[in-house]
């Protein structure tokens, strides 16, 4: 389905075929501690209930028992440039709630950053040292620049 | 003599003038003991500290005299009402066993046949079954075919349940007299039960150990020293709301279906649900905790026999739950519904959900639409659930069966295939004869005063009762709850936009609405002219409020 207007057919006109719907759901992490058979959307404005539940049905066959929605307030921040209160859109939320028998665990996409975290710390301890060597390579000439050094 | 009469001042003035002559007795005992005795030694944390309060007031409650005042004592902090997760007899969200299961502690057996407690009421209802078989099959014909009903229905329910609701209303108002006749000269306790029909059962109390909103977590971020307590669990106020379509109470309690002892049984135990509830389909809502198992303190039939309820919210639900949901939502309506009306009598009995019951209560519980009948057993061991006893070792028994049809159908004006198992099983929860028990039923009521209308001094008495009475009404208040409106929070809260303005906002003061107690408001003025003669000084009417 699409909230975008259907041009009405006339006869010799070219007719338009093709209509990307203006539909969309985006899973995201649950806010907090959920049951394991609930997942969260974040989704389309337009979309009521019942076609998110066709949504999920019809594309991507998944057994869907309830759906509840929610609209939650958009946030208020400051324009960086001009300073004044400006909000960023609200945003509809969808609790779908899967057969109880079915689990449904938000998915790791990036790993556990653990690895990454230690190469940082190498890579400062190094550039320490380096930095503590050229000290110490130049203390008796602390009035020569640094670009001029050996 | 008469200088108290020249002027009111004087009795003050002489309780100013020290005695110096005066000296303190000597004291006889000896300030020297054997052993040193020290004060205890107790937690001065802040947790350690706050624990003794709640204990004080638990105690405090305990302390107090009569039902009312108990009840007005758990209300005490909020002037506004408790924000309590609602649990309605007839909206069961899906797979809603498990959380029910945990907020009225239920361990649930499922039973094909009633338990082994109703095995020596075998026989006799064996014998009345037959006598009035064939008054209840012409009682259903009547009530299918022979009746042309208008039911008039509300908007706020789907139609096709109430009128079930409606139809199944009558059919036991048919059944209920033709078994409680044939009763009356059998057994003692059927002309001395009182029945009632569409009572009003409520029932509030406090749940712990549940997960804090995401609201919550956020409040609790901003403060340094809650940092390793961000996720701690809290306790949530619970307000149970139901109205069976007719019940039956006695002056005596029921006997327990299984020994007290059993209560402690580990297997009994119950697997926690913590997850915020309006998450798995609860929703909250700001009311004063009420508990009402339908009738009011000082009635003298005060424990539940037996309780019939309509199953038409069944056909409200989705048909995306499935036939074993809706099974389930049953037994759930059933623990409710049993442990809500239980939960009330014990409050009349002078119990409350901080302190707990000292002796078993049962009661049984029918869900019917006219044809399919689940019968239930039900065994209060404890109500006492609440932050500090999460690890409460006891837990609740209910036996249930499941949808039994009471008749198949109803063909050329009879009544074909009338289950007489069903029947029997329902004429043993009539035959279950309440007994009087042999322990002290009110341990935590006063001696003299045990309800409000026990009270000598009048003005105590009558504002004490209208004070319940309001209370527990729910009525909307006459004054709106102040509102911080969303230009205000966008532009006095978020964004100091308007520092120049004069603070007077309550959230400018730091005032939280919500924080207000009961009491914390204007008694009623008296007026000049009514005030006692000559020049009394008193401006506002007492209160008698709890102290707590």
């Amino acid at each position: 389905m699409s909230t975008r207007w259907y041009p009405i057919y006339q006869r010799g006109n070219p007719q338009l075929r093709v209509f990307l719907p203006n539909f969309w759901m985006k899973l995201v992490r649950p806010e907090s501690k959920q049951l394991p058979n609930i997942v969260q959307f974040h989704c389309s404005m337009e979309m009521t209930k019942f076609d998110i539940k066709n949504y999920l049905e019809k594309i991507y066959n998944i057994p869907v028992v309830d759906v509840r929605t929610k609209i939650a307030l958009g946030k208020f921040r400051r324009d960086v440039g001009k300073g004044y209160v400006i909000k960023d859109d609200d945003i509809k939320s969808a609790y779908v709630v899967l057969p109880k028998d079915m689990k449904f665990e938000y998915p790791d996409i990036f790993g556990s950053k653990k690895d990454d975290g230690e190469d940082e710390q190498k890579a400062l301890s190094e550039a320490k040292k380096n930095f503590k060597n050229y000290i110490d390579r130049n203390k008796h000439r602390t009035d020569v620049p640094s670009w001029f050094t050996i | 003599m008469y200088l108290n009469r020249v002027h009111r001042t004087f009795p003050k003035l002489k309780k100013l003038i020290s005695r110096p002559q005066s000296q303190a007795a000597l004291s006889e005992q000896n300030e020297y003991s054997e052993t040193p005795e020290y004060p205890p030694i107790v937690d001065t944390s802040l947790q350690g500290r706050k624990l003794r309060e709640r204990q004080t007031l638990h105690q405090k409650i305990k302390e107090i005299n009569t039902v009312e005042e108990k009840q007005i004592a758990l209300n005490m902090p909020k002037y506004y009402g408790w924000k309590c997760v609602m649990l309605n007899e007839d909206k069961v969200p899906y797979n809603a066993m498990p959380l029910v299961q945990y907020y009225t502690r239920s361990h649930f057996i499922p039973v094909d046949k009633l338990p082994q407690y109703y095995e020596e009421f075998s026989g006799s209802a064996d014998a009345v079954v037959q006598e009035i078989k064939a008054l209840i099959e012409e009682a259903i014909l009547i009530e299918n075919c022979g009746v042309e009903r208008t039911f008039t229905t509300t908007v706020d329910k789907p139609e096709n349940s109430q009128k079930e609701d409606a139809f199944a209303k009558c059919i036991v108002k048919q059944i209920n007299r033709i078994i409680t006749n044939n009763l009356t000269d059998k057994v003692e306790h059927a002309l001395t039960s009182q029945i009632d029909y569409d009572p009003r059962h409520e029932a509030f109390w406090f749940v712990g150990g549940i997960d804090p909103s995401e609201r919550l977590v956020n409040w609790r971020k901003q403060y340094e020293w809650l940092k390793d307590r961000l996720h701690e669990p809290v306790d949530r106020p619970v307000q149970y709301i139901g109205t069976p379509m007719l019940t039956i109470r006695n002056r005596q309690p029921l006997k327990p279906l299984v020994p007290y002892s059993d209560a402690e049984n580990p297997e009994f135990r119950v697997p926690a649900v913590t997850h915020v509830p309006i998450l798995t389909g609860y929703y909250e809502s700001f009311r004063h905790g009420t508990n009402i198992p339908g009738y009011w303190p000082g009635d003298l039939d005060e424990f539940g026999l037996l309780s019939y309820h309509g199953r038409g919210h069944i056909l409200d639900r989705k048909e995306s739950f499935g036939p074993q949901d809706n099974l389930e939502a049953l037994h759930c309506q059933a623990m409710k519904a049993s442990f809500g009306w239980l939960l009330a009598q014990a409050n009349y009995q002078g119990f409350t959900t901080f302190n707990d019951i000292t002796y078993p209560l049962a009661t049984q519980t029918v869900i019917t639409n006219g044809q399919l009948w689940s019968l239930y057993a039900y065994q209060l061991n404890t109500i006492e659930m609440h932050h500090d006893k999460v690890d409460n070792p006891k837990s609740n028994i209910c036996f249930g069966t499941k949808p039994l049809k009471l008749y198949d159908s109803i063909e050329n004006g009879k009544v074909q295939g009338l289950n007489e198992d069903v029947l029997k099983m329902l004429v043993q929860f009539y035959l279950n004869a309440p007994e009087e028990r042999d322990h002290e039923m009110k341990p935590y009521l006063g001696q003299e005063e045990q309800v409000v209308a026990d009270i000598e001094d009048d003005n105590r008495r009558c504002w004490l009762e209208k004070r319940y009475k309001h209370l527990v009404a729910n009525r909307p208040r006459h004054e709106l709850l102040p509102e911080t409106y969303l230009w205000e929070k966008i532009y006095k809260i978020k964004f100091n936009t308007r520092f120049f303005e004069a603070k007077r906002r309550p959230f400018e003061l730091g005032i939280n609405p919500f924080n207000r107690r009961l009491d914390e408001h204007l008694p009623p003025y008296i007026p000049k002219a009514l005030r006692p003669y000559p020049r009394s000084r008193k401006t506002f009417e007492t209160t008698y409020y709890p102290k707590v």
